[in-house]
């Protein structure tokens, strides 16, 4: 399987380098969390790695939806976003949790052939759906899982884990970390699938009790204040919500980037996939900029704004490009993005790409 | 005598369920292959359509639902080829229309076109038929600048090797189509039809009437911006219109990223 997924998806060089940063990976190590190479190629931006963080460690925080589905939403999402690093683990961490290869070759072709029934069928055809989200899903469709007996929260908790997936995926595949060769070549020896098993049992109850402890489930009224508000509210009872709230305010207060760049790159990604909503909470940040209508319709329509001059000026094309993308094109233009911006101004870049596509996603459910 | 033959049949039996159970495996394997070609097949084709139209058309018993959509259409045809084309070996021939058009479709393929049509020298391609596309003029105008860019470079080369060099026309005009599956049976496409695909047809042709080489309606001037620099021609009438139409020839100096690929 290995070889057809090195077929299919291509994979450059990476683009950033493993950073030294001892705080981090203390730090890290504190939550109950292992230090890997995305979290280091990601320390020199904090907002950024700690959301990182917290998408690659969520599913120690399931609340509602069923655990069993998790890994399987993942790495359909991984899989419509062609991250060949994701793909690669969750299908490890897939075949690790006792899935025969056939089942998982069968929920990666069509999941109404898989062994799943009505109910689990449904959430990873919907989640399919929303990380392609062209065209979008309707909120009629996350009705109809509430329909099948998933609870509102079970739902909005899916969506989250479709929206952080879709962050993660960017996120790793601009930067293009190397695969965890280690962890895939581990699935495929039937000993070394009982160690892994035995080992990811240890850390995970290691990893629950340290990680959950430390986040809150923050109610819907405390998500409401600040940009996307309304979007990460329908996230409130959630753990996952804590670390979207402060991913979006940590983005929009950090100043490697302006204010103005990060608000355009978020409207381009909404106007890329009609989302409304998003496109208003972007014109809302970029009001507070002294952009006014004209200027935001203008670099909009053009994908050029007269606030991102020199070597900024190609942003919105790109940001443009993070939303549809053909792997090794997308890792090419960011290299050459890198090449213009500089390392901190392009991670905050990828970030906030990255994050303006989750947040589409999780708006989603609030239009009809 | 009786055990002597029990013990035979059991063993046949045994012979015959071993070769069962290899059979079985070998069709397993073959499957699997068969899976693994197929997956592959459906990814590659899903670089050049979107996912949810491959999965359309391989689901069996669903049809694509006609849409009307807004879509910019694009003609390009070479000027002169096919008297080129009486003068050249016909090998060579086609070895240069391959060549032209290997540069052509991924120039277009990079600004977020589709290539839907090739008919002799001349290719028709699409911007927003497939999925919604809120940039498709300024993609399409984009892509001629980077098709342009592209045959300048091939040109260089026909020129070193000695022979004759390329000259085409591009027209770009959008508007409302319906978008479907059309045609029957074995022979039928995901494709447009509407007057818009007419009028860039007859622009393209205007091309060699004023002598240039890129031309777009006013459909088209509304969606870019100031960095492109257009010279307005005359208006001009076209067959199936009863008005002149205005027509811009879109600089060569106009910018943005059009630099050839390396090959």
């Amino acid at each position: 399987m290995a070889k057809l997924i090195d077929e299919i998806i291509q994979w450059g060089e990476p683009l950033l380098p493993v950073a030294t940063d001892p705080a981090w990976e203390a730090e890290i190590l504190s939550r109950g969390g292992r230090p890997n190479n995305v979290d280091l190629r990601m320390s020199p931006l904090p907002w950024l790695r700690e959301f990182v963080f917290s998408a690659r460690t969520y599913f120690y925080n399931v609340a509602e939806m069923p655990e069993r589905l998790f890994p399987m939403v993942a790495m359909v999402v991984a899989q419509e976003n062609a991250c060949r690093y994701c793909y690669g683990i969750n299908r490890s961490v897939l075949k690790i949790s006792g899935y025969s290869e056939a089942f998982i070759d069968a929920i990666e072709r069509d999941v109404r052939v898989a062994e799943l029934d009505d109910k689990e069928s449904a959430v990873l055809a919907f989640s399919r759906r929303l990380a392609r989200a062209r065209p979008r899903p309707l909120r009629a469709e996350a009705e109809h899982l509430i329909g099948l007996g998933y609870s509102p929260l079970a739902v909005a908790e899916i969506v989250s884990c479709v929206a952080s997936s879709s962050f993660y995926n960017r996120v790793i595949t601009m930067t293009a970390c190397p695969p965890q060769e280690d962890l895939e070549q581990a699935s495929r020896s039937p000993l070394d699938v009982l160690k892994q098993i035995g080992a990811a049992f240890r850390q995970g109850i290691a990893a629950r009790r340290q990680i959950t402890r430390q986040i809150q489930s923050l109610p819907a009224v405390a998500l409401m204040g600040g940009p996307f508000g309304t979007a990460l509210a329908s996230l409130g009872g959630l753990p996952a919500a804590a670390g979207m709230k402060a991913a979006v305010d940590g983005a929009m207060a950090s100043s490697v980037l302006s204010a103005a760049a990060k608000g355009l790159i978020v409207a381009v990604v909404a106007r890329a996939l009609g989302c409304t909503y998003s496109e208003g909470e972007a014109r809302r940040l970029l009001y507070q900029e002294g952009l006014d209508d004209a200027a935001i319709d203008s670099a909009l329509a053009t994908l050029k704004s007269d606030h991102l001059q020199g070597a900024h000026s190609e942003l919105l094309s790109w940001a443009r490009n993070t939303v549809k993308y053909d792997t090794p094109v997308m890792q090419q233009e960011t290299h050459a993005l890198a090449a213009q911006l500089g390392q901190p101004a392009v991670l905050e870049a990828i970030g906030t790409a990255a994050l303006a596509n989750a947040l589409v996603r999780l708006a989603m459910l609030l239009e009809h | 005598m009786l055990v002597l033959l029990e013990l035979g049949a059991i063993a046949a039996l045994w012979a015959t369920l071993l070769r069962a159970h290899r059979h079985n495996r070998q069709l397993e394997q073959l499957m699997a292959m068969a899976d693994s070609k197929l997956m592959l097949l459906q990814r590659q084709f899903e670089r050049f359509v979107p996912a949810e139209l491959v999965e359309q058309l391989t689901e069996a018993g669903r049809d694509i639902e006609p849409r009307r959509k807004q879509v910019t259409i694009l003609f390009a045809d070479l000027r002169g080829f096919t008297a080129m084309c009486d003068e050249l070996d016909p090998a060579l021939t086609v070895t240069i229309l391959n060549d032209y058009f290997s540069r052509m479709i991924p120039a277009i393929a990079r600004h977020h076109g589709q290539v839907t049509e090739l008919v002799g020298d001349g290719l028709l391609a699409l911007f927003g038929a497939l999925e919604n596309n809120p940039w498709q003029a300024l993609d399409a105008v984009v892509a001629a600048q980077a098709m342009r860019a592209e045959l300048a470079a091939y040109n260089a080369e026909l020129s070193a090797r000695g022979l004759p060099t390329l000259r085409f026309g591009i027209g770009i005009h959008s508007g409302e189509v319906v978008a479907g599956m059309i045609g029957t049976g074995g022979l039928s496409k995901f494709t447009i039809t509407g007057d818009p695909i007419n009028v860039a047809s007859r622009i393209e042709g205007l091309t060699s009437h004023f002598q240039v080489d890129l031309l777009i309606t006013d459909e088209i001037r509304s969606g870019l911006d100031e960095r492109f620099q257009l010279r307005a021609m005359p208006p001009a009438t076209v067959k199936g219109k009863p008005a002149p139409i205005q027509t811009y020839f879109v600089l060569p100096e106009s910018v943005p990223d059009t630099a050839p690929v390396a090959q």
